[in-house]
């Protein structure tokens, strides 16, 4: 067993590289259905979803603006781990269509288990020191300065973000991506816990 | 800490309860996504797979059935709490597996693609599974209490069994099949094997 209270270069590595897959699998039934989530994955997917750019590149895009804070504000090794978990889930999110397609999906049960699968790949992602950059960052930067639950503060900019969604998305899929949101950060409120999650 | 969180070092039945659910749900996909792809993978759920391909059973059933002598070993050999705990998530695993054959119909699947994204999400379901003191049952019950009782290691216990398992699947899958099953249960096993560790994880 290696040092119980810090995690070695290679479990980070298999933890951001299980975590993005899971963040990328949990994109693609969230895609299928046409459906948008929060944070920069959210803008990124009504920014796709609006122009018909692929989600890879331009979610890449959008959150190089955040590496800046994290490196100022949190550290180098933040910001390479979530420069490494954006470029993955990038790369991922453009190849999953070539390894899975839907014939039906239930919008129900698409949004169910983005919430649970990417809410989990996301958690592996924390306890790593990573983050998928944007929000996430300013988010986790508060909770761990403030102790106000990264959750909460994403539930407030997902909100403003799924109002301006109105004007490119119909209303019954914003609708039906509200529950995936829920579920995602219910998922990381309940369970992304340093107290309990010790290793660093 | 701060005022809002629950006691650290243990899980309130709120915590648990929504452990079980996100853990099963995740299972129950990845078995999901290897069905799709005509894969097995070890444990009793490979074997109850196996089952539902030779004789064309409803793979749910065969699995929940096949955990019923399980359960008294389980509460044998850990107590009622993990007997319930193991029989709640086994049940919940064959409704949401019967759940997904028509609500989530996959169209085509690379099986690598099958194999890979089966091993992280069955292994990060059973990860969350394992720390909220659940478990899928079946065959590492077994083990465990053979390993407790005899001292015979819980690891070959599975080990035998796996083997017998993928020496049945050789005769009814082609080759291609049983390679990439082989590599979905690798990743699984890898997951568990890098990531269940109690010193990082303290909870109970």
């Amino acid at each position: 067993m290696t040092d119980p209270s810090h995690h070695s270069a290679f479990e980070d590595a298999q933890g951001l590289f299980f975590g993005t897959l899971m963040c990328a699998l949990g994109l693609q039934f969230l895609t299928h259905a046409g459906f948008i989530t929060g944070q920069t994955a959210g803008m990124a997917l009504v920014i796709s979803y609006a122009t018909g750019w692929d989600f890879g590149p331009v979610f890449f895009a959008v959150n190089l603006p955040f590496y800046w804070l994290g490196l100022r504000r949190i550290g180098l090794t933040f910001t390479v781990k979530s420069l490494i978990s954006v470029t993955l889930l990038s790369a991922m999110a453009a190849l999953m269509p070539r390894w899975i397609a839907f014939e039906t999906l239930n919008p129900l049960l698409a949004g169910v288990l983005f919430g649970f699968i990417t809410g989990s790949g996301l958690l592996a992602i924390f306890r790593h020191g990573g983050s998928l950059g944007g929000i996430g960052i300013v988010a986790l930067m508060v909770q761990d300065r403030t102790g106000f639950r990264a959750g909460w503060l994403q539930m407030g900019f997902d909100a403003v973000l799924f109002t301006l969604a109105l004007i490119w998305i119909p209303l019954d899929r914003v609708l039906w991506s509200l529950p995936g949101v829920v579920i995602l950060n219910f998922v990381l409120a309940v369970n992304h816990r340093r107290d309990r999650y010790i290793a660093t | 800490m701060h005022y809002d969180l629950s006691d650290p070092r243990h899980y309130t039945t709120f915590e648990d309860i929504q452990g079980l659910v996100v853990a099963s749900a995740q299972a129950a996909l990845g078995i999901h996504l290897l069905r799709a792809a005509g894969l097995v993978t070890g444990g009793t759920a490979g074997t109850a797979l196996i089952l539902s391909y030779a004789f064309d059973w409803n793979f749910s059933a065969v699995f929940f059935l096949m955990n019923i002598p399980f359960f008294a070993f389980a509460w044998m050999a850990r107590g009622p709490v993990f007997c319930g705990k193991s029989l709640a998530t086994v049940a919940f695993v064959s409704l949401m597996a019967e759940a997904l054959k028509p609500l989530v119909q996959i169209g085509q699947i690379h099986p690598g693609a099958a194999a890979a994204l089966f091993g992280i999400s069955a292994g990060v379901g059973l990860l969350g599974l394992f720390r909220h003191s659940g478990s899928l049952g079946g065959v590492s019950i077994v083990a465990l209490i053979l390993q407790d009782r005899f001292g015979f290691k819980a690891g070959w216990t599975q080990l035998l069994h796996d083997l017998a398992l993928f020496a049945v699947a050789l005769f009814l899958l082609p080759a291609d099949r049983v390679f990439w099953s082989l590599s979905g249960a690798v990743i699984l096993n890898a997951v568990i094997a890098f990531n269940h560790r109690r010193d990082w994880y303290v909870v109970t």
